[in-house]
């Protein structure tokens, strides 16, 4: 079973502009997701349909094993949420604003101190939420998800307007999070290398359409598998040509030849045949293929 | 769902702390009884007289009641209601509401309930606020006898209910359009042309078909100079209609709403 799934979930904001294509996610138990996808890929748009901001058009969403629409009282009890922007009353202070959701969410008082400590807020006392920084009113917003001690939490690009230290402070409460209380962690992100350290899981999406969806021990071998060899010579169609002929696969890419993943002996083999056939070799190199490059791999294809 | 109900007006009562609707309910109820401490001891060589007439406070509260029936009870409404919902809208808080454990009517009848608590509360301050305007110059202008009658409690108190039922269609009709607008001035605007619409139609025949007119309807019955048209109509029964139907439409709006933050 797992914590959130979806099936199939398509959403029109017209008929003529599908913004969510049969997307499929499945969220493992105890995990941290990376939902990952370039600005307008339809990362908001799915969890804003998880949360039930959206109203839905197609497709099902389960919520700890539940539909999320019959149940939606019963399983918000349990989730935390930082949709986009900072949500919160600008007129209050950050306690006041965490009193309001205790209010509802009928937590023990004693938490808005704990969580105020634990986003480094407690300080702030009289000071309304409206003069805080983004990276404050981010954080309090962080506070405000966690109240409630939440199994689930769905954040949506949490570190945006945080500084680097608060993005390192914000990646380390996730992970003791997840480590110490189990809680299951939603993070979207249009920036890999942002929560490639956090992360046990990835969601790949673009244009409203999942590319990828695995571990991250799945991504990672998928580098591997693409990695490259470049050729950089002076005829780079009789470079390709000398490949070919080896049996590996070459292509032409800005006056360079491309090559497939090769053993060290076979690069040194065909790097002697191409200057007995009387080309010119300036470069040989492998791609640098991380992550991020095929993160943009997938979404550039 | 009745402790969900209360600990979501409790959540909603709170937010509305410090804000502008807040402030608008404690300087309106204020205003007109200022106004009229002010002019009593700015001519307080009349009050002697005024304070030992029998019909002192029918007199007060007349007076009292006439800019606030007319003017600022309506547009009071009006602004105050908006500015509740507008707190959501302004502080991009939509989405953090409907992600809390609430049902739909919670959230709905929590916040329409804290609009009708802060009308009351209007209501009791305007009334301490008439009472005080009657009580300050007698205390400071010396030779103002304290008014001999009694004070008409349950007639004023009768007429409070009235007035405040007068303006529950206006309550619900911005209420539906502030949850529809995200825009403050659209709601305000389309209820400052309904207002100005009432006055205008004061005169007519059917001019209590107009919601936002009952409050100056009900005021004006009395007066014999006032142009208003004459109807047989009960306009309470009327306002009390348009508030279950502005409620029960603004529900199904709200609920059929494809986003909701």
């Amino acid at each position: 079973m797992y914590c959130l799934e979806t099936k199939d979930l398509t959403y029109r904001f017209s008929s003529d502009e599908i913004a969510l294509d049969h997307i499929n996610l499945q969220v493992n138990e105890g995990s941290i997701y990376g939902f990952l996808g370039p600005n307008g890929a339809g990362k908001t748009t799915t969890l804003r349909l998880i949360l039930g901001l959206l109203k839905k058009q197609q497709g099902d969403i389960s919520i700890f094993g539940k539909p999320f629409a019959s149940n939606r009282v019963d399983i918000l009890k349990k989730i935390g949420s930082l949709i986009e922007s900072p949500s919160i009353y600008g007129h209050l202070t950050a306690r006041e604003n965490l009193l309001v959701l205790q209010k509802v969410q009928q937590c023990p008082k004693s938490r808005i101190g704990k969580v105020l400590e634990l986003v480094g807020l407690s300080h702030t006392g009289t000071k309304k939420a409206g003069q805080f920084s983004l990276g404050m009113k981010q954080r309090l917003s962080i506070a405000m998800a966690l109240l409630h001690d939440p199994t689930l939490l769905i954040l949506d690009e949490p570190t945006n307007g945080l500084d680097p230290n608060g993005i390192l402070e914000v990646r380390e409460l996730l992970k003791r999070l997840n480590q110490e209380k189990s809680i299951t962690i939603v993070i979207s992100s249009h920036l890999l290398a942002e929560i490639e350290k956090l992360v046990t899981h990835i969601g790949i999406i673009n244009k409203g359409k999942m590319l990828f969806q695995g571990t991250l021990e799945a991504l990672k071998n998928k580098q591997q598998q693409s990695q490259a060899i470049i050729f950089d010579t002076n005829d780079a169609s009789k470079t390709a040509q000398i490949i070919v002929e080896n049996h590996l696969e070459a292509n032409l890419l800005d006056g360079k030849t491309i090559m497939s993943a090769a053993s060290k002996d076979r690069i040194a083999q065909i790097n002697q045949q191409l200057v007995n056939n009387g080309v010119e070799v300036y470069e040989i190199s492998v791609v640098k293929n991380d992550l991020e490059m095929i993160f943009m791999d997938l979404i550039n294809n | 769902m009745t402790y969900s109900f209360l600990h979501s007006f409790q959540s909603e009562w709170l937010k509305r702390k410090r804000s502008l609707a807040s402030w608008m309910v404690v300087l309106g109820s204020f205003f007109t009884p200022s106004i009229i401490i002010l002019a009593r001891v700015i001519y307080h060589d009349k009050l002697a007289t005024l304070y030992a007439t029998p019909e002192f406070w029918k007199m007060l509260w007349h007076s009292s009641w006439e800019s606030m029936a007319i003017f600022l009870l309506p547009l009071g409404v009006i602004l105050a209601t908006s500015l509740i919902t507008q707190l959501e809208y302004k502080n991009n808080t939509w989405k953090q509401l409907h992600t809390l454990p609430l049902a739909y009517p919670t959230v709905f009848f929590s916040k329409l309930l804290v609009i009708i608590t802060m009308m009351l509360q209007f209501f009791i301050l305007f009334n301490i606020g008439i009472y005080l305007s009657a009580l300050i110059p007698y205390l400071v202008i010396s030779g103002v006898p304290y008014p001999k009658n009694p004070i008409p409690y349950w007639d004023f108190l009768k007429e409070d209910a009235l007035f405040f039922i007068d303006c529950l269609p206006i309550l619900a009709l911005q209420y539906l359009m502030s949850l529809q607008f995200k825009n403050f001035l659209a709601g305000v605007g389309i209820g400052f042309l309904l207002w100005i619409g009432s006055i205008s139609a004061l005169s007519w025949k059917y001019g209590y078909v107009v919601p936002y007119s009952y409050t100056m309807y009900f005021y004006l019955q009395g007066n014999s100079q006032a142009k208003i048209g004459h109807t047989t109509a009960n306009i309470h029964l009327w306002a009390l209609g348009y508030f279950v139907v502005f409620i029960i439409v603004g529900y199904l709006l709200y609920l059929n709403k494809k986003e909701k933050g």
